[in-house]
């Protein structure tokens, strides 16, 4: 075996970890949105107690990456692969991260038929970005550049429906002192998906990177 | 071939202009070789074919490619050697300093004084550290031993060998170890101060320190000379190089900025080569 055909292994490997860190993720995102719909306070717990198996695959694929370095001394395209392996990888454990935030704010709500109409246009704003992630993450694994560009661009939307949200949650009139607990809770439930979303651009950017070599702010 | 125009000096000088006058890092290069359709044959072999390469002033250029692709022919094209083969024929020019080097009146040993060359394996003369040094100030008639044993001091200064060696200057030079005879070498082509160095694969026979120390002194030397340096080590052309040109079967595939080389490259041929695919 030549250096490297090893070296393209050990890169298709690390794909393959990156594609389970994104899997896992994803999960994390919809089980959160889900129990938040159902209010299922158990499965909140499990959410942010997972969180640590997320945390350890992105510490083993930076160690792999850095590695990876160390022996084959990539360079232009194949050092690109692994400069980008461990950007998506760190904005994956980040978007588990603001899956566990979510998860703590939701859990500090209370099942509170007044508030039904917002808890909606949060779970659809969800299930915009969850699109986004799921879409980002078959584009990197595709090198898809188009199809990276398609998901920065669906960004806007949920940009558009955070903000729709914001203005709607302001003009709230407060009769109930529990009122502004639940108000806080789901201002920073939409904030976390906003940046869940911005965190797939991201990625959007990464794949272009990767790809060609050029670096583009697509937020 | 296409990206060799995309080295315009011409158009870095207007890009220059256009800057801020505060900013000089990217000043135009004066080019201290043109080389303009040079094509080479060993016989019936065409070992260079079309090649147009500039190489800029206070620059390290590193000539990269895999073997037979070349880069040595190139380098002692450069300074003539080349021409000690028997069989070589050569069209094109080479303009050192604007002056076509393969010109009827055009005076061998006086290129040979301006362009040093240092070889693959250290070649010191059997002689001491000294003599080794002072040999080429000689040949050109210095005698003021003050003044050899000055330039003696100076150039292996240059070389940053001075302090390893300064108390063993009469000792044969053959009693040095291996990295510190190239850095005798380099010392001895600076002896002669000349304008550019040409250097064909100077560490790869040397040791890892010794490689270092090299490369270092490399850095060092293309503040006041022009060097050019063949080699096989492509994070050796990606450290110290400004330029790289990559060989490849005799033709020069692309020559651009050695960052942009070994970020973006432009052809996949280079790509391809300095990810380790071939070569």
């Amino acid at each position: 075996m030549t250096v490297r055909e090893n070296f393209n292994l050990e890169m298709i490997e690390l794909k393959e970890e990156i594609k389970l860190l994104g899997s896992m993720v994803e999960k994390a995102f919809f089980d959160t949105m889900d129990a938040f719909h159902s209010k299922n306070k158990a499965k909140f717990e499990q959410i942010i107690e997972n969180d640590k198996y997320i945390n350890a695959i992105e510490l083993d694929i930076n160690e792999k990456a850095t590695l990876l370095i160390a022996k084959q001394q990539p360079v232009a395209s194949d050092l690109r692969k692994i400069i980008v392996a461990l950007k998506v990888s760190s904005d994956l454990e980040r978007m588990g991260d603001l899956a566990v935030d979510l998860a703590k704010a939701a859990e500090r709500m209370h099942d509170y038929e007044k508030f039904k109409e917002y808890e909606i246009s949060l779970l659809e704003m969800a299930n915009k970005a969850q699109h986004m992630m799921n879409n980002v993450l078959i584009a990197y694994k595709e090198s898809k550049v188009m199809d990276a560009q398609h998901v920065a661009s669906m960004d806007d939307v949920v940009d558009a429906a955070y903000g729709e949200f914001i203005w709607k949650i302001i003009n709230i009139t407060i009769t109930d002192k529990r009122d502004i607990e639940h108000i806080t809770q789901m201002t920073f439930i939409a904030r976390y998906i906003e940046r869940i979303a911005d965190y797939c651009t991201n990625i959007s950017e990464w794949i272009i990177y990767e790809v060609n070599g050029q670096r583009f702010d697509l937020n | 071939m296409s990206s060799l125009t995309s080295f315009d000096p011409e158009e870095s000088k207007e890009k220059n202009e256009n800057q801020s006058p505060t900013i000089t890092k990217d000043r135009p290069k004066a080019p201290v070789y043109q080389t303009k359709a040079l094509n080479l044959w060993y016989g019936q072999t065409h070992a260079l074919k079309d090649i147009n390469l500039p190489i800029f002033e206070n620059e390290v250029t590193a000539i990269i490619g895999p073997s037979g692709c070349g880069k040595s022919t190139y380098i002692k094209t450069l300074n003539r050697m080349v021409e000690m083969v028997e069989s070589v024929k050569i069209s094109g020019e080479i303009l050192y300093r604007d002056k076509n080097i393969f010109d009827k009146n055009y005076r061998v040993e006086e290129l040979r004084t301006r362009v040093g060359m240092v070889f693959q394996k250290p070649n010191p003369f059997p002689k001491t550290i000294f003599e080794n040094v002072a040999y080429g100030p000689k040949v050109h008639g210095i005698r003021d031993k003050k003044l050899l044993k000055q330039i003696v001091e100076n150039s292996l200064k240059g070389a940053a060998i001075w302090e390893e060696v300064k108390d063993r200057l009469h000792e044969n030079a053959y009693g040095l170890s291996g990295g510190q005879q190239q850095r005798l070498c380099i010392a001895r082509c600076l002896a002669i101060e000349p304008d550019v160095i040409l250097m064909d694969e100077p560490t790869s026979a040397l040791d890892p320190k010794s490689t270092l120390k090299v490369e270092e002194l490399v850095q060092e030397l293309k503040k006041n000379y022009s060097i050019v340096i063949v080699t096989h080590n492509m994070q050796q052309a990606a450290r110290i190089s400004d330029k790289t040109a990559f060989f490849l079967n005799g033709e020069v595939v692309e020559n651009e900025k050695t960052d942009f080389i070994f970020s973006t490259p432009n052809d996949n041929r280079t790509e391809d080569y300095i990810s380790g695919r071939f070569g």
